[in-house]
């Protein structure tokens, strides 16, 4: 017996989301067993059923979330902007008066 | 690190809201209860679809029958995650089995007592599955992630056992004096196991499965909330509860009922309820009668190896 892990999409464009996994002697059986396991109500538009041996689980926080500084990359690393704004918002109207 | 500490910050991230995932490394005591409960729970799915299979071929419409039936399905369903979770933590599916046929692993208390009528088969699946709910949505928050995920899906379904089983007492209630009897006799006879349904009231402080976050709320106060949701409902329909002492205490905002005799509960737990044995004959006998199924598995992996 080998265990496949399913996952699932439940409506087309959709991502599909780890549900369980089944039990099976081959990879005929686990389809079967996918299917009726994990949509009995037709909760599935598509299924993939991945024996969990060629799963590879990464979980190192070391590797996965390295303690570096890397608010550049995101769009809250440039709040900035707001008081850089008002400050060119302020001198232009100083150059108006 | 000694073993202590990595126990005790293994405890900390558990009271921190951490939840914990089957490839992680977890303090024997915490797998072995995981295990056990989650064990128990997929036991009870599994003994759960026993009375309910007795009532299909006596299901009064079709209709009803093929509801019966997909609850059924469903029930074995929920054993076929649950014992994936309990494989995962260590203890292989034959030797589950063989725990429950041998009466050496428990399954809960209601499923120890037979099924007299259509009646019964109503109020298990309104208030049994109704009582279920409420600890198994408070099971979401397990600090075991994979229980935690399956008790979702668990619940969506059981959603639909509810209102089914809703449907059916509606049904009989509002039909000829002899079907509303059925429906309080039916009450009057699950009275007592729904009311210990989620055991004795222990303290907080002294429940371990609480304590690592295997359950999320204490039982006492599970059955407030059954409680405060289904005694209103039910007498609302016309139906009495068998219970002179049960009352809301505006003071305390509690509900008072009568004593519960926990000793009796904990010899039903054991196997000496009025169906166990009947009902673990039945799963022996229906375990060995598919033995040819397990056998013609087995063998197409022996003819994909040769």
């Amino acid at each position: 017996m080998e265990v496949y892990e399913v996952f699932r999409q439940e409506k087309e464009g959709e991502a599909m989301v780890h549900v369980g996994s089944v039990d099976a002697p081959d990879a005929e059986l686990a389809v079967q067993y996918a299917r009726e396991v994990y949509s009995r109500r037709s909760e599935a538009t598509r299924l993939w059923v991945v024996p969990r041996a060629a799963v590879m689980e990464l979980d190192d926080a070391d590797f996965l979330r390295p303690p570096i500084e890397r608010t550049y990359r995101m769009g809250e690393g440039y709040r900035v902007t707001i008081a850089k704004r008002r400050q060119l918002q302020a001198r232009e109207a100083g150059h108006g008066a | 690190m000694t073993d202590d500490q990595r126990i005790e910050e293994f405890k900390q991230r558990i009271r921190d809201g951490h939840r914990v995932e089957a490839g992680d490394w977890m303090p024997d005591e915490y797998r072995f209860r995981v295990s056990r409960f989650i064990e128990m729970h997929a036991n009870s799915e599994i003994m759960g679809a026993l009375p309910e299979r007795d009532w299909i071929l006596r299901a009064p419409s079709l209709h009803r029958k093929l509801a019966v039936t997909a609850k059924i399905q469903d029930e074995v369903g929920h054993a076929q995650l649950l014992y994936r979770l309990v494989e995962d933590l260590g203890k292989p599916r034959e030797q589950i089995l063989a725990d429950l046929i041998d009466g050496k692993s428990k399954f809960h208390n209601v499923f120890h007592y037979p099924t007299r009528s259509w009646g019964d088969v109503g109020i298990i699946a309104w208030l049994v599955d109704a009582a279920a709910v409420i600890s198994q949505a408070a099971l979401q928050r397990s600090s075991y992630g994979p229980y935690a995920r399956v008790m979702r899906r668990i619940c969506w379904e059981e959603a639909f056992h509810l209102k089914h089983g809703e449907d059916i007492v509606l049904t009989a209630v509002g039909g000829t004096p002899r079907q509303k009897a059925l429906i309080q006799e039916a009450l009057e006879r699950w009275w007592e196991p729904l009311m210990m349904f989620y055991g004795p009231p222990t303290p907080a402080e002294q429940d371990k499965d609480l304590a690592w976050g295997i359950k999320s709320r204490p039982n006492e106060d599970l059955r407030q909330e059954f409680l405060g949701k289904y005694v209103k409902r039910i007498r609302e329909i016309g139906l009495e509860i068998p219970d002179p002492a049960l009352r809301f205490d505006e003071a305390s905002g509690r509900w008072e009922y009568s004593p519960i005799d926990w000793e009796k509960l904990a010899q039903i737990g054991r196997g000496h309820g009025p169906a166990s044995q009947q009902r673990l004959g039945f799963r022996r006998l229906s375990y060995e009668e598919t033995g040819w199924v397990r056998q013609a598995v087995a063998g197409s992996v022996a003819e994909l190896v040769a």
